[in-house]
């Protein structure tokens, strides 16, 4: 069963050049015990869908339009109320950046104590103790439960945001880059913890990431979006093995990989579109080797392929 | 393939003075240092790209500003074409110092968001007086973009940093440094800030003035996957020294030191049907890499014992341009 149906969201940025699309009419969903990847090269409209979902958006940012139906019901017409109570207990986010997040002056322990004490009528023993149990679970060990967060590693400040995101044993958590800008070596940590939690926690998940092989790492399903629309949709198996979208084999042909083989790379020429004026038809095809005519003028319906879904012209 | 050797560098040091009070007290009078480099050697060959690869903290950025006399090394000498940097005076290291040039990972900062592209490379045109007349400026600076491949020329011309993508960024700033015809260039994390589908094109530029230009290149990164697309040999920096240096496809097939294996290992696989073994090592970079009379690797290490604990391995030669500083190999 799906948790998480996003049906027909518009975010739009009003800016000094008119308004921004930064995410045009998307749908996915996300079933229950699954991890969904939301890949895309920066600025194709990732935060933005995730804040979103938080309802989160602020000025200049506005939510136009759609429905994000979560356990049934829309967030997007919940009152503040209602808001408050969802946000940080059944649906949490690690945001991007995170690890500068953390309250500077507030000890680890204190800082996910709170949380848990925000959402449940627990004492403070209790809390704190759930606290450091939390600590141990991400791998930073409770006898750091005081730790300030400047005396913690990037490494560990991020595990610290995991702590506080699954304190409240949450239904849904989404999670913005959790591992961009840290050290291979710690990138690689975090991947162990967050596929041990998947596991451990049978977390139903959001991933954002940038770079395909994070996700391959992490997701079962993945959403390919580009300049604010959705490209393809599969499984991460099919995905990689038979990528339909250009794009998505253009992503795929510009990975330099370190195992195997050394293939030859082949970069995507030119940059995304700025979105307060998008190409007309589809939005990649500038940059798309095999675009017709009709990619210049009509923008393409997501379709079923192959248990896929892709919104191209050119894929039979 | 033997080649005209460019840069060598011996026994290079660069220690950093602990300010009192920021890591606790000292004892009376004693001084404490950050090793940041410590006693590095390797040799460049013309249009050779060397890698320097490791964690952040590992003292890369440090080795690069010292090589370019940006900072003042502790000790050790820089032989730059046959000359020895450190004893030049002023005015004939200014005369090299258009010979060696860095590339920066924020292209951004990087680049003055007051100027356009034509004025940012024009600026280094007369900084380094190399024309004599604007249309003399002109045609070296369209040279420049022509060979960054910011084209059509006009369209990029004016255009501000603002209005350009990260890759394009990264071209103005190749483009200024390239118009010097540098001999050295140090390109540190020149793609990390970039998205993964732009990258290879930055990646094969540089590889194309390497060639065209003659450029003996130090690529620094903590990714080895673009420096397997770029490097000739890489060298794999832990806490001030190098652990292990060799040539690119050798140190990606047959990793020595239990720390390359780990950078190895640690690197994110595309094809979501294989599975990577974990290369398990502690704990994280410690903080200040001060004097140690082990092994610098050895808390963190999965294969240390007492051996270890006895002197600081040297760099042993393991096969063809292969070597590598660890006890147990
Ligand atoms: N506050 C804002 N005002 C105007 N435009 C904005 C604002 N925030 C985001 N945008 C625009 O919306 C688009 C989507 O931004 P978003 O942050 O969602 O991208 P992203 O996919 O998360 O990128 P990244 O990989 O860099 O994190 C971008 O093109 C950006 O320029
Ligand atoms: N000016 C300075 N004064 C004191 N310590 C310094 C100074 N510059 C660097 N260091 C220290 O020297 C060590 C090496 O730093 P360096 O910036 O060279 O590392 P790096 O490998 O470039 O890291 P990164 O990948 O984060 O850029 C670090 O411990 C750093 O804190
Ligand atoms: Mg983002
Ligand atoms: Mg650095």
């Amino acid at each position: 069963m799906a948790i998480l149906e996003i049906k027909d969201l518009k975010v739009h940025y009003l800016t000094k050049e008119g308004p921004a699309l930064a995410v045009d009419s998307i749908n996915f969903s996300v079933k229950e015990n699954k991890t969904v990847g939301l890949i895309g090269e920066s600025g194709c409209g990732k935060t933005t869908t995730a804040r979103a979902i938080m309802k989160f958006v602020k000025e200049p940012g506005k939510i136009m339009g759609g429905e994000i139906i979560f356990k049934g019901r829309d967030i997007l017409t919940m009152s503040d109320k209602e808001l408050r109570t969802l946000r940080g207990a059944e649906l949490t986010i690690v945001r991007q950046e995170a690890q500068n997040a953390l309250n500077p002056v507030m000890t680890i322990g204190d800082q996910i104590a709170e949380v848990i004490r925000e959402h449940e009528h627990i004492d403070k023993r209790t809390a704190w103790e759930r606290a450091e149990n939390q600590l141990d679970l991400v791998g930073i060990s409770h006898h750091r439960a005081k730790s300030f967060p400047h005396e913690l590693s990037g490494g560990m400040r991020q595990r610290g945001m995991i702590a506080i995101a699954t304190a409240c044993n949450p239904d849904f958590i989404i999670m913005d880059e959790p591992i961009t800008g840290l050290d291979v070596i710690v990138q690689r940590q975090l991947l162990t913890l967050i596929n041990d939690l998947r596991e451990k926690l049978n977390l139903t998940a959001l991933f954002i990431a940038h770079d395909l092989s994070v996700i391959s790492e992490t997701c079962d399903d993945v959403v390919v979006m580009y300049a604010g629309k959705i490209m393809e949709k599969a499984d991460v198996v099919s995905l990689y093995k038979h990528p339909l979208h250009p794009y998505t084999q253009a992503l795929i042909n510009s990975y330099p990989s370190i195992r195997g083989e050394k293939k030859n790379l082949v970069s995507i020429p030119g940059s995304p579109p700025r979105l307060v004026s998008p190409p007309k038809g589809c939005r990649f095809h500038p940059r798309c080797s095999f675009a017709i005519d009709r990619c210049r003028e009509e923008a393409p319906e997501i379709r079923e392929v192959d248990g896929h879904s892709v919104a191209c012209h050119i894929v039979k | 393939m033997k080649r005209k050797e460019i840069v060598r560098v011996e026994n290079l040091k660069k220690y950093f003075k602990i300010k009192k009070g920021l890591f606790g007290r000292f004892k009376k009078g004693e001084q404490q240092y950050i090793h940041a480099v410590d006693d590095i050697s390797f040799s460049i060959g013309e249009k050779e790209v060397l890698g320097f690869i490791g964690e952040s903290g590992c003292g890369k950025s440090t080795m690069s500003r010292t090589l370019l006399r940006l900072l003042e090394p502790t000790s050790g000498s820089i032989i730059f074409n046959g000359e020895d940097l450190l004893a030049l005076d002023s005015k004939n290291l200014r005369k090299h110092r258009r010979y060696m040039q860095m590339i920066f990972q924020d292209p951004f900062g990087s680049l003055n968001p007051r100027r356009t592209v034509s004025d940012t490379l024009r600026q280094t045109v007369r900084i380094h007086k190399l024309a004599a007349t604007i249309a003399e400026e002109d045609i070296l600076i369209k040279e420049a973009m022509e060979e960054v491949e910011l084209l059509p020329v006009e369209e990029y011309w004016d255009k501000y940093p603002a209005l350009l993508s990260g890759g394009q960024q990264q071209r103005v700033s190749i483009g200024r440094v390239i118009i010097l015809r540098p001999k050295f260039v140090i390109a540190d994390e020149p793609v990390s800030m970039l998205d993964v589908s732009v990258r290879i094109g930055v990646l094969k530029l540089l590889e194309k003035i390497k060639e065209k230009f003659s450029i003996s290149f130090i690529y620094i990164t903590h990714d080895l996957s673009t420096a397997r697309y770029v490097c000739d040999r890489i060298a794999i920096m832990y806490l001030g020294k190098i652990v292990e240096i060799g040539p690119t496809e050798e140190i990606l097939s047959n990793p020595v030191h239990p720390y390359t294996q780990a950078l190895i290992a640690a690197v994110p696989e595309i094809d979501p049907t294989v599975k990577i073994k974990n290369v398990p090592i502690k704990g994280y970079v410690p903080v200040v890499p001060g004097e140690s009379s082990n092994c610098r690797f050895y808390p963190r290490c999965p294969y240390a014992d007492e051996q270890c604990s006895d002197g600081t391995p040297a760099l042993r030669k393991i096969g063809t341009d292969h070597y590598v500083s660890c006890f147990k190999r």
